[in-house]
């Protein structure tokens, strides 16, 4: 069979299980959630080695098969979690996660698992020999029931848990009651195998126990309360028999041997075929809950295409209304105006299509974090808010890098070690939070930690050492502290620890964030910690922006940074310290002249003609800014131009108008507020 | 409220004795049916929160009319009501949909564990 075809969805379902499978291990290793992180892993491990199988990646299925081996022993209650165990199941995870990759890539021969092979095996068996000294969790020796009786019949090859269940001596039908049990097994997960065979115990051709073997996230628990309730049962007991362990190992843990003969190892020993695969496909299709989900990939370059498309339609269909409107043609109008709507709903549709909740990138972080913190030896509490808030898809992709910098810089450089944490009274752990929340048109991301925030006196003495601030000076404001930090290539930190600090610093967030469009914001308190504020546009391609004139040049000033405007009355203008101000109800602003930013001489004084003021925002500083005359708002489609990479831009792009002429699009946050 | 029963069975004499062991143990006899026919039309006009089913009735048999009841709701609790020796047919009707089985001759206490765990 030719599984080409199916690489990108295979790649596809396996990143999203590799994220739950990370998920899970880090609720399995804070140990909440009971028996549920296992068996979700479970189950996402042996959703990926079924597929892998399918798709003749064999390393991939190798991996899996044995991660998987492992977490049976840990359902079976043969293998007690510990700090080895989690650490093998993250590396697990990781390479798992490199493997599929690779293999998708055709590069699965670049991989070397197999040192972690043999560590997932050793584990397995080492902690498989029954230990006198540990009871705890330790599968009790079973070959026979609790009742005491023996079990008669050989336990049955095939994956998954060994179930063996005794009926009632005086039990009526007693083949049928087996086939009941069995069925009731079947609404847990698939039974790969019974002994004696299904139809030999329907026959009654059997004493009165009889065994399974069965592949299911279920807990321990769940299986032995389900099949006594099937009625007639009196001992259930899940979990290899003590004295056919290195037997059973042996048929479940298959010592898979080259890599490319593993795949017909794989079919004989347990694995999924492809047919079981087909089945449980189509199991998964009749299920009305799944059912109602109806979904078709598509590749993200098709909704690149789209979206430049719609984009350059929606300037045509600028230019197409500023025609209409000086003909004066009423049936003419009245077709623009259909559409016009019909372009603004088409927009709005494949918008939303490349909108993904935030959860598909962030869901990475809390592993993340974990190993950075662990590698520091530090404790942090890592809490995610607003998952589900959503973003364009090319948006999110790009805030990630970002993201990651931020909770490494906080973990890094921002939150204590545990001793000076408790010598500054604050709890051990520290607290990092990632929320994401959703403001009007824009998206505003925000990393917060409670650490010991950013050194003011350090960013001086550097400052003060690149001649950025005079020598004489013995603090910063906030707003220049931020102004400093954000340059490109300042960094205080003073070794490289592979967690941050590898000479990027927080300058690189702010250009990325600039280069969407989007702003930042930095507030740190000593010993209180510090919070980085993005807020971004909902997506790259196309914003609705305040039109306004100086001059002949029309600029465009994004809404997700505007707030109101206001005409420029002499009775609002004051000059405080040298520099003008706005007095805008109780506040005051400073003010900004677009004419002077972009270099055009001051106009005469027109007392004609009152002057408007754009009142802008960057997270929470504001600023008036000063145009000679506003035009009105407008859906821009943004095109990128190379100056924005100079750092000394006000611009972030350009765009096409309706009459066709370019306008350049201002960068808010590089506002000398 | 008292669970609502719906007793399926040709012989007066099952019928009577099994609504007997119902009663008893407090189940409300709603409806009683001498075929398969019957049973499916008063499992939809009575819609019980179980049914008692013989697998051999005329007209329509057992495992037809479990197989009617579960198209029409797929909830239905239907407990079969077997004699010795009928392993292929009780099996055929657990695959239409019943939910357990009970072997005649009836111990009341055997029916009644059969009806919890199906009510279960």
């Amino acid at each position: 069979m030719d599984t080409s075809q199916y690489a990108e969805l295979f790649l596809t379902e396996s990143r999203e299980h590799v994220s739950s499978i990370n998920h899970w291990l880090l609720e399995l290793e804070r140990g909440t959630g009971g028996d549920e992180p296992v068996s979700a892993v479970f189950r996402a491990v042996h959703t990926i080695k079924g597929m892998s199988a399918t798709m003749g990646y064999a390393l991939v299925a190798e991996l899996s098969h044995e991660i998987e081996s492992m977490l049976d022993r840990v359902r079976a209650g043969s293998l007690v979690i510990d700090a080895n165990v989690m650490d093998l199941l993250f590396r697990g995870a990781d390479v798992l996660e490199r493997a599929i990759e690779a293999a998708v890539a055709g590069k699965e021969r670049d991989i070397s698992a197999d040192e972690l092979l043999a560590a997932l095996r050793t584990a397995a068996l080492v902690k498989q020999a029954p230990r006198a000294s540990a009871p705890l969790l330790v599968a009790t020796p079973a070959t026979t029931s609790a009742d005491g009786e023996a079990w008669t019949v050989a336990a049955p090859i095939g994956a998954g848990l060994l179930v063996r269940i005794r009926l009632a001596k005086e039990t009526p039908l007693r083949g049928v009651r087996a086939f009941l049990v069995v069925q009731a097994a079947k609404r847990l997960g698939e039974v790969t195998a019974t002994e004696p065979t299904l139809s030999a115990l329907q026959g009654d051709d059997f004493a009165h126990d009889f065994a399974l073997r069965l592949v299911t996230s279920a807990p321990i628990a769940e299986i032995e309360g389900l099949l006594k309730g099937a009625g007639d049962v009196v001992a259930v007991h899940v979990g290899e028999d003590a004295s056919s362990l290195g037997n059973s190992s042996a048929i479940a843990l298959p010592q898979l041997g080259a890599a490319n003969s593993a795949d017909a190892a794989m079919r004989t020993s347990g694995f999924l075929t492809a047919a079981e695969v087909g089945k449980a496909e189509q199991q998964a299709a009749d299920d009305p809950a799944l059912r109602q989900q109806r979904h078709v990939r598509i590749d993200l370059r098709r909704l690149d295409a789209l979206m430049n498309l719609i984009g350059e339609l929606v300037i045509a269909r600028g230019r197409l209304q500023s025609i209409a409107g000086t003909l004066g043609d009423a049936p003419l109008q009245e077709t623009m105006t259909l559409a016009s709507r019909l372009i603004g709903d088409l927009r709005d549709e494949i918008m939303s299509s490349r909108m993904v909740p935030v959860w598909q990138v962030f869901d990475r972080f809390p592993r993340l974090v974990r190993d950075a913190a662990r590698s520091l030896g530090k404790q942090v509490d890592f809490t995610i808010e607003g998952k589900e808030i959503e973003l364009d898809r090319s948006m999110l992709d790009e805030i990630g890098e970002p993201i990651v910098h931020l909770l490494r810089n906080a973990v890094d450089h921002g939150i204590e070690g545990p001793e000076a944490r408790a010598a500054t009274g604050k709890p051990a752990a520290g607290r990092l939070r990632l929320s994401a929340l959703r403001d009007r048109s824009a998206v505003v991301i925000r990393v917060s930690d409670d650490g010991k925030g950013i050194d003011r006196q350090r960013v001086l003495t550097k400052a003060k050492a690149s001649g950025l601030v005079d020598a004489t000076r013995t603090d910063l404001t906030d707003e220049e502290l931020v102004r400093l930090i954000s340059r490109s290539g300042f960094s205080t930190a003073d070794a490289v620890t592979g967690i941050s600090g590898r000479g990027v610093g927080v300058d690189a967030v702010f250009s990325r964030v600039r280069s969407l469009g989007g702003a930042v914001d930095i507030k740190t308190s000593p010993g209180q910690g510090t919070t980085v504020t993005m807020r971004l546009p909902l997506t790259l391609a196309i914003l609705r922006a305040l039109l306004a004139q100086v001059d002949d040049e029309i600029y465009a000033i994004p809404l997700t940074h505007v707030s109101e405007t206001v005409e420029l009355h002499a009775d609002v203008q004051r000059t405080l310290k040298g520099r003008e101000v706005l007095l805008l109800r109780d506040d005051v602003l400073p003010l900004l002249r677009l004419r002077t930013l972009v270099g055009l001489p001051p106009q005469p004084v027109d007392s004609e003609r009152l002057e408007q003021v754009v009142i802008v925002e960057v997270a929470d500083r504001r600023a008036g800014l000063v145009v000679d005359d506003l035009i009105g708002q407008q859906e821009i489609v943004v095109k990128q131009y190379d100056a924005v990479r100079d750092a000394a831009s006000v611009f972030s792009g350009a765009t096409i108008l309706g009459d066709g002429n370019p306008a350049l699009i201002l960068d808010v946050s590089s506002l000398p507020t | 409220m008292s669970h609502t029963v719906l007793i399926c069975d040709d012989a007066i004499f099952m019928r009577t004795m099994v609504g007997d062991i119902l009663t008893q143990a407090g189940f409300e006899i709603v409806g009683e049916a001498e075929t398969g026919l019957q049973a499916v039309e008063k499992y939809k006009l009575l819609r019980p929160d179980l049914v008692t089913m013989d697998i051999v009735m005329p007209d329509m048999g057992g495992i037809d009319a479990v197989r009617e009841i579960t198209k029409f709701d797929p909830q239905a609790r239907v407990l079969m009501c077997s004699a010795m020796g009928q392993q292929a047919l009780v099996v055929e009707a657990i695959q239409a949909g019943a939910k357990d089985f009970v072997v005649k001759p009836f111990q009341p206490s055997r029916v009644l564990e059969a009806v919890q765990r199906v009510l279960g």
